[in-house]
C-alpha cells in the first residue's frame, strides 16, 4: 500500500498593511484542498499543523484544532442530544514543531497511519506569521500556508524512505525566541519575537544537506541520476545556490520565485510542490525527493514515487 | 517485504521533576478578594501545588524528568531511538519562549541521545498522551524499539494574569489558581506479539468546542493567560467522552470493572467525580479505583497522568497486572483512552520495606 498526494493548496499573503493570521490562511488552504479534492471533511482521520510562528503564539487548545474548527466546521445543532459524539467526524488534530523539516515530520507520520489502514486520509498543514505583527526583531519570514492531503493506494509507490539526519553541534546557528522588554522605536515593554541567525548558518545547512543527500542515496542504493526532481526547502536565503552549486542539479531542484525580500518557511516544500504540481513537472517525473532543512540543523529526505510509472 | 505492522510496546519506565518550591492555595487565594473564594481548596481538592523558583523553567523540568526515567530503565540514553517534547510551554531561561531549534533536540543533547530522532508536539493537555498515540504507530510499525515521551510545564506564570483580573467567582481565570509546575517523561519499549501492550483508542478532536479554553502569550507582560469556560468544558466533555470510553471497552472486550485504575486528567476534585459519577451510571458498572492526586501538585497539564502513576508506584499501590485506564480529556476539545496493564516496574519504584 502507498501513500499518495490527492491535492496540495497554497496561499500567501500580499498586502504589507494587513496583518496576516495564520490560522485564517491555513483553514483557507485547507478548505480549497478539499474542495478540489473532492474528499468530504468526515473521511480525514488526521490533520497535523506544523507551522511553527503562529497567531498570537497561542499554547493551547492547539493551532490544528483551531484549523479544524474553521475549514471543516461541525454544526452540533444536527446532531440530537447525547448522541453528539457519535456524529462528530473521527478527526484527531494535534501541532507538531520541527523547525523547517516540520512539515515532512507531518507528512512521515500521516504516512504511517494510513500504512497502519488507522486512517485513510490525512492532511498536513502549515503556516507562519508574526505572533504580534510589528514586535519582533530580525522576522522575515513571509505570512504565507500550505495544506497538502495525503490518501492511501492499493498501487505500489507514493513516499517511502523517510530519514531525518540531525547535525546537534549546529543547534545555536539558529535560535528564535520571545524576550519580554522595549523594541527600539515603540512604546512601552512587550513579548518580543527575536530570531538570531549567525552568519554561517546557510553554509552549514548546505553543508549538512549535501552530507545527509549523500548518505541517503548510499542507505536507499539510489544514485543522484536516479532522481528527477526536487522537492526543497525555500529557506534559509542562499540554501537552493548552494546545493545547485555542490550537486550540479540546477534543472532538477524546483526554486519559488519570491521577490518580496522575504523567506518561505515551514511552507516553503509546499509551495514548491505546488509548482512543480502546476507546471506538469511533478506528474512527468519518476524519483521525487524532498529535502527540507531546518534549525538544529536537521535534514529530512524523503523519496516519492510516481504512481503512474 | 511488507513492513511489520503488528509490534506492541509497553511502559518501561517513567521519571517526574516537581519543582521544590510550594504555594499553598491558601496563601494564593489571599491575595483575592471575592466571596466563597476561602472554600477554593475544598472544591477543587488542591491544597497546594509546586512552582518553579530560581533557575527552574519548561526545559530544567523536562530534562530534569528525562534523567530521572533513565535512572530507573535499564535503557542508556544513547539505546533511544525516538523522543518526542509535548510541553504547551516552551520557556527556557526564565519565561522566554523558544520557538526554534525544538525542545525535544535541546533535550536530546542534553542527555545525549545520540542517535534518536527527535520532533515537538503541542497538544494542550492531551500533549504526553497524543505523543503515546503518536509513538504506537510507529512501534506497530517496527520503525522503532525505544521512545521517550517528555514534557515540562512551567505554567506557574498564569497566576500574575489570572490574581489581576479575578473579579468572580465565575471569572474566565478562576481555572488558572489550579495549575501547578511539573515535568514528567516516559520510555516505551517494544514488546513481545504475546503481550497485551498499550491499547490506544479513541482520541479524537472535537474542534467546535476549541473555544472553551485558551491560553496564550500575555502582549504587555511576562509569561500567558488561560481562560476557561469552566462549567461548559466540564458537561461538554463529559457528555463527549461517554461513547468514546464506552467504544475503547467495547473493542477491547473489556468491561469498567475489569479496569483496576481510572486516571482521568486532573483538573478538580469536584468536576473529576462528578464527571466519573455520570461516566459509572451509564456503564453500570465502576473501576476499581478513582485517581484523584491534585492535592499536593494541582493541575499540571499535559504531565498529570504520569505525574499520578509515578506518584502511586511509588506509593507501592500498583499491583503487577492491574489494568490501567487513562483518560485524557484537554482543551481543543481533545479525548483519548489508553489502556495497559501494570508490569515489572512497579519493582523499580518506592521502598518496599
Amino acid at each position: 500500500m502507498g501513500t499518495k498526494i490527492s491535492m496540495v493548496s497554497v496561499s500567501k499573503l500580499y498586502s504589507r498593511f494587513r496583518p496576516g493570521n495564520s490560522i485564517s490562511l491555513s483553514a483557507g488552504t485547507v478548505k480549497e484542498c478539499l474542495c478540489n479534492s473532492g474528499i468530504a471533511p468526515s473521511d480525514i482521520g488526521l490533520l497535523i499543523n506544523t507551522g511553527i510562528y503562529r497567531y498570537r503564539n497561542t499554547g493551547e487548545p492547539s493551532i490544528a484544532a483551531l484549523i479544524q474548527n474553521k475549514a471543516m466546521p461541525f454544526s452540533p445543532g444536527k446532531a440530537s442530544k447525547g448522541k453528539e459524539a457519535a456524529s462528530v467526524p473521527n478527526t484527531f488534530s494535534f501541532d507538531l514543531n520541527n523547525g523547517g523539516c516540520g512539515w515532512l515530520s507531518g507528512i512521515e507520520i500521516i504516512d504511517g497511519f494510513i500504512q497502519t489502514g488507522q486512517i485513510r486520509h490525512g492532511i498536513v498543514v502549515t503556516a507562519d506569521s508574526e505572533p504580534f505583527p510589528g514586535f519582533s526583531e530580525n522576522y522575515y519570514f513571509n505570512t504565507a500556508a500550505a495544506a497538502i492531503i495525503l490518501s492511501g493506494t492499493e498501487t505500489t509507490g507514493g513516499f517511502s524512505h523517510f530519514r531525518t539526519y540531525s547535525f546537534p553541534g549546529f543547534c545555536e546557528e539558529f535560535i528564535s525566541s520571545t524576550r519580554f522588554g522595549n523594541l527600539k522605536g515603540k512604546w512601552g515593554e512587550r513579548n518580543i519575537l527575536v530570531i538570531k541567525k549567525s552568519e554561517t548558518y546557510v553554509d552549514n545547512c548546505i553543508d549538512c544537506a549535501v552530507i545527509s543527500i549523500n548518505r541517503f542515496l548510499d542507505e536507499t542504493g539510489f544514485a543522484l541520476k536516479d532522481i528527477d526532481l526536487i522537492i526543497p526547502s525555500q529557506c534559509p536565503k542562499g540554501f537552493l545556490t548552494g546545493i545547485k552549486d555542490r550537486l550540479g542539479i540546477s534543472c532538477k531542484l524546483v526554486e519559488v520565485r519570491n521577490n518580496m525580500n522575504k523567506e518561505l518557511h515551514t511552507a516553503g516544500p509546499a509551495f514548491a510542490l505546488n509548482n512543480s504540481w502546476n507546471d506538469n513537472r511533478f506528474k512527468s517525473a519518476e524519483n521525487i525527493l524532498f529535502l527540507t532543512v531546518g534549525s538544529g540543523i536537521f535534514v529530512s529526505i524523503a523519496l516519492f514515487k510516481n504512481l503512474s510509472y | 517485504m511488507l513492513p511489520e505492522m503488528n509490534g506492541k510496546c509497553h511502559i518501561e519506565s517513567i521519571g517526574v521533576k516537581i519543582p521544590g518550591k510550594r504555594l499553598t492555595t491558601s496563601e494564593l487565594t489571599s491575595k483575592i478578594k471575592i466571596p466563597g473564594i476561602e472554600k477554593f481548596g475544598l472544591l477543587t481538592g488542591i491544597q497546594e501545588r509546586r512552582i518553579c523558583s530560581g533557575n527552574e523553567d519548561s526545559f530544567s523540568l523536562a530534562c530534569d524528568a528525562a534523567r530521572d526515567c533513565l535512572t530507573h530503565s535499564k535503557y542508556r540514553a544513547y539505546e533511544l531511538d525516538l523522543i518526542i517534547c509535548c510541553s504547551i510551554t516552551r520557556y527556557k531561561k526564565g519565561l522566554s519562549h523558544l520557538y526554534e531549534p525544538s525542545f525535544s533536540l535541546l533535550i536530546k543533547n542534553v542527555i545525549e541521545a545520540r542517535k534518536a530522532m527527535t520532533f515537538d508536539i503541542s497538544n494542550a493537555c492531551a500533549g504526553m498522551l497524543t505523543g503515546v498515540y503518536i509513538a504506537e504507530n510507529l512501534f506497530r510499525r517496527g520503525v522503532i524499539r525505544t521512545c521517550m515521551i517528555v514534557s515540562g510545564e512551567y505554567i506557574s506564570n498564569l497566576y500574575d494574569h489570572a490574581l489581576k483580573s479575578i473579579r468572580t467567582p465565575l471569572s474566565s481565570e478562576i481555572s488558572s489558581l489550579t495549575v501547578g509546575d511539573c515535568g514528567a517523561a516516559v520510555i516505551l519499549e517494544k514488546v513481545p506479539e504475546d503481550n497485551e501492550g498499550l491499547i490506544v483508542s479513541g482520541f479524537k478532536t472535537f474542534s467546535h468546542l476549541s473555544g472553551l479554553c485558551t491560553g496564550r502569550q500575555n502582549k504587555r507582560a511576562p509569561g500567558g493567560n488561560m481562560k476557561t469556560k469552566s462549567i461548559k468544558i466540564h458537561k461538554a466533555s463529559v457528555i463527549n467522552c461517554l461513547p468514546i470510553v464506552k467504544e475503547a471497552l467495547e473493542v477491547n472486550g473489556l468491561t469498567f470493572d475489569m479496569i483496576d485504575y481510572l486516571i482521568p486528567h486532573q483538573t478538580s476534585r469536584s468536576s473529576i467525580i462528578s464527571g466519573a459519577i455520570k461516566l459509572f451510571d451509564s456503564e453500570g458498572k465502576k473501576p476499581g479505583n478513582l485517581v484523584v492526586n491534585l492535592r499536593d501538585t494541582g493541575n499540571t497539564a499535559s504531565t498529570t497522568h504520569f505525574l499520578a502513576i509515578y506518584q502511586y508506584l511509588n506509593e507501592n499501590r500498583f499491583q503487577k497486572g492491574d489494568r490501567i485506564m487513562l483518560l485524557c480529556i484537554a482543551s481543543g476539545l481533545i479525548i483519548g483512552v489508553v489502556i495497559f496493564r501494570m508490569n515489572e516496574i512497579i519493582y523499580r519504584y518506592g521502598n518496599k520495606n
